[in-house]
């Protein structure tokens, strides 16, 4: 399995994760998974999600961190 | 919990443009008459310049963005279907423009009938805008802060456009309503409700919202946002007694009420300032200047109107309520609509452009759509024409420099607006350029 690329947006003045993630998604290979580090509930980048054929889940860690796994449906 | 957000929902990029784009031309307008007026526009609060000038700021210009936007915000963030938002954006938006034209043309030219259409036009855009808002609102199964502090700003804008076609069809047809209400009472009344009841009100719920997400601040302290709008709606309620005939005379009591609302905005201005202190990153963008800008003025709002009050003196000024009035308008409201608009359009734009181009042909990156050289240009002008239109207050003299400059950062501002509208229809048709050739080949 590789490595995930990972994108840490939690310092990150929005929309500049959303946009980080979607310049990410179109190089992602089948199997490999993208995840985002954020300070909030990523709403619009659901819904990029959505519609462009992607699945997606999120866990909030302890310190209030919401850990998205993005990966090709 | 803050409510979720809901793309799906948004409506067509065109009904929040055509407000965001008409609104900064009547400031352009607003700038030139008092350019044009010079000092005899700041005599005082009841100067007919000054009552149009006022007019078409807080109609042409802050009711068309603060329109445009709730038809945005309400469909996403509320995730409330808006029943035909292009129909009603076709009917309303001509409608309220329209309406602004005539109220300040009636106030310059003191012609009666110019009053009664401004009131009919008014009842029957601003009727139907409502409507669809209060329908929206009350059935989104959405909870949270923002959403209650936007049915309050709804109700606000209710008792404003009541009080306002009223006070419009009195003008119209010189029939005193004296026998029941002072003209003068009525149009405190009026002036409380649309500043603290709709536009202070929907700043304080967008604000909830957004300061913490788009600024990185801390999220406003619980206690606040269930005291300052409960307060605030209190206080305007307690404010809107002096229509009652028994107590329409009770100007200490009065005065009490409006100080406590005072201090509730000021107490609202110093903890976002706070929080805005606290934010995880340093860099300040331009929406953040503007905002700074915005609480600051509101403090200097609190602080005027208390010395105003302890100065009777300076208090009975005719040119008092005018520092008053600049500070909110060009100073609180214009400020946080700016930033806002500079925050708005280029995310509107690059969601709008995402949808349609999908993974294929991706949106342009969002700095790009207004540049950042241009926003601060552009905000260093207002700031400097809100400084003259200060000054012009005290010395009257400064009208048609302080008129030009607001002109002229309105003018920026279109400017601006029109440059990232641009930039949507030009990735748009390559989006679609892109589609028809995919298509035949």
């Amino acid at each position: 399995m590789p490595e995930p690329r990972v994108i840490d947006g939690r310092g990150m003045e929005p929309p500049e994760p959303l946009e980080l993630a979607v310049a990410e998604l179109g190089k992602l290979a089948p199997g490999e998974e993208l995840v985002m580090l954020l300070h909030c509930e990523p709403l619009p980048l659901y819904f990029v999600l959505d519609r462009n054929g992607y699945g997606y889940r999120s866990e909030l860690r302890a310190d209030g961190t919401n850990e998205i796994h993005i990966h090709k449906i | 919990m803050q409510p979720a957000l809901s793309f799906e929902q948004a409506p067509p990029i065109s009904v929040p443009y055509r407000f965001f784009l008409t609104a900064p031309l009547f400031g352009v307008v607003a700038g030139l008459l008092l350019a044009l007026l010079g000092p005899a526009a700041l005599e005082s609060r009841w100067a007919p310049g000054a009552l149009a000038m006022t007019h078409l700021i807080v109609v042409d210009f802050m009711l068309q963005v603060m329109c445009g936007a709730l038809l945005q915000f309400v469909a996403v963030v509320a995730g409330a279907n808006i029943w035909r938002p292009r129909l009603v954006a076709t009917l309303v938006h001509p409608l309220i423009t329209a309406g602004a034209v005539l109220l300040a043309s009636a106030f310059l030219l003191e012609q009666q009938v110019l009053f009664l259409l401004a009131a009919l036009t008014f009842a029957v855009s601003l009727g139907l805008f409502l409507t669809v808002m209060a329908m929206s609102l009350l059935r989104t199964p959405a909870r949270g802060m923002s959403i209650y502090v936007l049915r309050l700003a709804v109700l606000g804008l209710l008792v404003t456009v009541v009080l306002g076609v009223i006070l419009a069809s009195t003008l119209g047809m010189h029939e005193n309503l004296q026998s029941v209400w002072s003209l003068l009472t009525l149009i405190n009344v009026h002036v409380a409700w649309g500043l603290g009841g709709w536009a202070l009100m929907l700043v304080i719920g967008v604000s909830f919202l957004v300061v913490p997400m788009f600024q990185l601040t801390p999220a406003y302290p619980v206690w606040l946002t269930r005291l300052v709008p409960a307060g605030l709606l209190l206080v305007l309620c307690l404010w809107s007694l002096q229509l009652l005939p028994g107590l329409a005379g009770a100007q200490a009591w009065q005065s009490a009420v409006a100080s406590v609302g005072i201090l509730l905005a000021g107490l609202y201005a110093a903890v976002t300032l706070w929080l805005q202190s606290k934010r995880r990153r340093r860099q300040a963008d331009v929406t953040l200047v503007f905002w700074r800008g915005a609480m600051l003025a509101l403090l200097a709002v609190a602080a005027s109107w208390l010395a105003l009050e302890a100065l009777p003196q300076l208090g009975s000024h005719a040119r008092a309520p005018l520092w008053l009035g600049v500070l909110a308008l060009p100073g609180v409201f214009l400020s946080v609509i700016i930033g806002m608009l500079y925050k708005i359009m280029p995310f509107l734009n690059w969601l709008h452009l995402q949808r349609l181009g999908g993974m294929a042909t991706p949106p342009p990156n969002m700095k790009q759509m207004i540049p950042e050289s241009a926003m601060r240009g552009q905000m260093r002008l207002h700031f400097a024409a809100l400084l003259l239109l200060l000054a012009a207050v005290l010395w009257p003299a400064l009208a048609t420099p302080a008129g030009l400059a607001f002109s002229a950062s309105c003018l920026w501002l279109e400017w601006n607006l029109v440059g990232a509208a641009r930039v949507y229809a030009r990735f748009r048709d390559k989006i679609r350029a892109a589609a028809a050739v995919a298509s035949t080949s």
